[in-house]
């Protein structure tokens, strides 16, 4: 038997803003860093010099350059304290967009945070369900030509968000996985296991706008925050402070009232004089999540509330599962973590379907009533890495490494058994 | 990232946080596998927040190699001198593991300066574990003393059913490790990879640096010792240590260092892989970027119309 077969898989979600990894089996990754590589460029520029010497002093320092560089916090730290280090985000939109950035991002993870041999562990990645066929291709072409995994499994992330509910209660593989990261917010239906593509509904406000939201709400208030500081402040004061609320009116209105109880107090340091400055946070504590509920106040393009949008994408799936659907909202990803946010999505979704089902009683004149339609927003604890959960639990079912692509197909066939993604087939 | 550090991220991650969150004291359980198969299982209850089961679990030795016990000689003396009252050894160790060590955390330092290098020594439990034979014959050269077998080389386990091997002189010592891979690519770029390491060596800055030497085949004084366990298909590196490599607090690096050797090759070899990906796709770019412009000198969306149905075959950049 294949003796990697016997060690736990390596388990890696990467995000646009955060990537999730640990080992399978485990109930929580080993860590969680922010997607981010900071690479030190000097070298790459520099013009070609003539002297043989200085050519080859210039090859192995081009060499070492190559090795120098940080992904995570310590990419953001290096990035501040020095100039040398530029950072560069692989992953836009949930899709991968710089793949050399991509590979080292891998390299370091597996061999600098898990410090596993790669060649030991089955490995599984996860993909936004928009992903095109060749990105896939390209994953499965590093995972075994650089790295040599024995074996690699790409799932798609909002499969892994039901999978994680799965273990909480009975074996539930239909639902509709509103996820909602950093970069990208798509709206899944899943039924049995098989995702519908053709209902999927992506919407362009994802956490990094709730984030532009509160720095330019910040801004507009005068509040005194270093200028090249502000984006990250902004990204703390959403992390820590925002919440969801039930009506935006009536918190204006508690906020008026008691300005001591709902305004909190920001400190930090200028990241250039170190002076410690403070400034408040007030409005957009609600103002942020609200993005998701009406989204007029921060972009004119897009106007289509979530819940809107949930309903649009139920109503497009085959008639025979959206009673399933709607009984199975499942939230994931780091930005569905406001405080009672999957309140406020229940409540506004439940109107909305409530709505319908008076519309067609009242037309029917009152001889046939519709059966009440169960909605259910579904919220954990572990929601912010649900998907990673999800994957851990999916990757210690021995199934899992049947599943798997192996390095063998691989040498066969090439990078088109990545190609397709049995829970799409329904699809094609 | 040049060289692997000794301490376990992940171990000294759970580590700290536990201590910073004592009072908190939750449940935890969980598993993960290091380079060179090294297992490790931490476990803590509720009940008693202070106490943590540590188990490691070691590579399976190859036959040549002598373990006492399931740890190498000399580990369980290691193990006391390193930790002193803070862990305590199980035994016998939990289920499938080598070693259980039952750590205590009110036995801390309390300044925080040597909590955290007490911690840090804890995750590099596999450093004190696997190098201690390593550090027993290197001590041998710092003190000078003439071990009783001079000569004669001792085998160490380091990978799973593999070894490297020692060879203890009275002023020296020669590690020589049999270079292995599974996969061809590797074993090409390993093998120029240690040509080339080995070429380093001889840079004028290098000079105190032990002196290293890369062979197709397997040295002479293995040959009588070693039959079945010398097959490596990317050669054979030694080492000469020297004393002057192991002196005071160059020791400890010195163990780790050549204790990870396989590892940091396994490392490099992946790094160059994928900095030629790299560098390919970087080709592939510049050579799509000459056709495109040769077929179409007006930019692929402006060209006349006869042509436009050739843009479609223009493959995506």
């Amino acid at each position: 038997m294949d003796p990697s077969t016997s060690r736990p898989a390596v388990v890696i979600d990467n995000g646009t803003g955060y990537t999730k990894m640990g080992f399978a089996g485990n109930v929580e990754p080993s860590f969680i860093l922010p997607t981010v590589v900071a690479v030190n460029e000097s070298f790459i520029n520099q013009p070609r010099a003539l002297t043989k010497s200085s050519n080859l002093a210039q090859y192995s320092a081009g060499v070492m350059a190559d090795l120098d560089f940080f992904i995570g916090e310590e990419a953001v730290s290096r990035s501040k304290s020095s100039s040398t280090y530029n950072l560069s985000y692989p992953i836009k939109h949930g899709q991968v967009d710089n793949w050399d950035a991509m590979e080292r991002f891998w390299q370091q993870c597996i061999f600098n945070y898990l410090r596993c041999d790669p060649e030991d562990h089955y490995f599984l990645l996860t993909e936004s369900p928009m992903t095109a066929p060749e990105n896939r291709e390209y994953t499965g072409e590093i995972m075994f030509e650089t790295f040599n995994v024995p074996g690699l499994y790409i799932a798609v992330q909002p499969v892994l968000a039901l999978a994680a509910g799965y273990t909480a209660s009975k074996c539930e593989m239909t639902g509709v996985v509103v996820d909602v990261g950093d970069g990208a917010t798509h709206v899944v239906p899943v039924a049995e296991g098989y995702v519908i593509g053709s209902s999927i509904k992506s919407i362009p406000v994802a956490g990094k706008d709730v984030t532009l939201f509160i720095q330019q709400l910040m801004k507009e208030r005068g509040e005194h925050v270093p200028a090249e500081d502000s984006f990250e402040v902004a990204r703390k004061v959403k992390e820590t402070y925002c919440y969801t609320c039930s009506d935006i009116v009536k918190e204006f209105n508690k906020h008026d009232k008691e300005p001591g109880k709902y305004i909190k107090q920001w400190r930090g340091t200028k990241p250039k004089t170190g002076a410690p400055y403070s400034c408040d946070v007030g409005y957009e504590r609600f103002l942020g999540p609200e993005v998701f509920f009406n989204p007029e106040i921060y972009n004119s393009d897009f106007t289509t509330p979530l819940p809107d949008v949930i309903d649009k994408c139920i109503q497009s799936a085959p008639i025979d599962t959206r009673r399933a659907l709607y009984k199975n909202i499942v939230l994931s990803g780091g930005s569905t973590m406001f405080k009672d946010f999957h309140r406020r999505l229940q409540r506004d979704l439940k109107k909305i379907v409530d709505d319908r089902v008076h519309a067609s009683d009242a037309r029917l004149g009152g001889n046939v009533k519709a059966q009440p339609v169960e909605v259910n927003v579904v919220s954990n604890p572990i929601q912010r890495y649900a998907v990673w959960f999800g994957g851990s639990v999916l990757a210690s079912t021995p199934e899992f490494f049947a599943a798997c692509h192996t390095k063998a197909e691989y040498e066969e066939y090439g990078a088109s058994i990545c190609r397709t993604n049995p829970v799409f087939k329904g699809m094609y | 990232m040049i060289l692997l550090q000794s301490p376990s991220r992940y171990l000294l991650q759970i580590l700290s946080n536990r201590v910073q969150n004592l009072e908190k004291g939750v449940e935890l359980d969980c598993q993960w596998v290091e380079f060179d198969d090294i297992r490790y299982h931490i476990q803590a209850s509720v009940k008693n927040p202070n106490v943590l089961l540590l188990s490691v679990s070691l590579p399976i030795p190859p036959p040549e190699t002598v373990l006492f016990g399931g740890l190498p000689l000399g580990a369980l003396e290691a193990i006391k001198a390193a930790y002193g009252v803070v862990a305590q050894i199980l035994d016998p160790p939990r289920d499938g593991f080598n070693l259980t060590l039952k750590l205590n955390l009110s036995k801390l330092p309390p300044d925080e300066e040597h909590k955290h290098a007490l911690l840090t020594k804890i995750a590099s439990v596999r450093e004190v574990v696997m190098g201690a034979p390593l550090r027993a014959v290197l001590k041998h050269l710092v003190s000078r003393t003439v071990p009783s077998d001079l000569g004669k080389p001792v085998a160490l386990v380091h990978r799973p059913n593999e070894s490297f091997f020692l060879v203890p002189q009275a002023d020296k010592v020669t590690v020589i490790f049999p270079m292995r891979f599974n996969d061809s690519i590797d074993t090409v770029l390993a093998t120029s990879f240690l040509q080339e390491f080995v070429e380093a060596r001889r840079t004028a800055g290098l000079n105190n640096a032990p002196p290293c030497l890369w062979s197709p085949s397997a040295p002479q004084e293995l040959k009588e010792a070693f039959t079945e366990a010398l097959s490596a298909n990317a050669g054979f590196v030694s080492f000469v240590i020297f004393p002057r490599h192991v002196e005071g607090r160059k020791l400890d690096r010195t163990v780790w260092n050549l204790s990870t050797f396989h590892a940091y090759v396994n490392y490099h070899v992946k790094c160059s892989e994928c900095f030629m990906h790299t560098r390919m796709r970087r080709q592939v770019e510049s050579l799509i970027q000459a056709p495109t412009k040769y077929c179409f000198p007006y930019g692929v969306w402006n060209c006349p119309a006869d042509t436009k149905e050739s843009k479609e075959h223009v493959p995506k950049i």
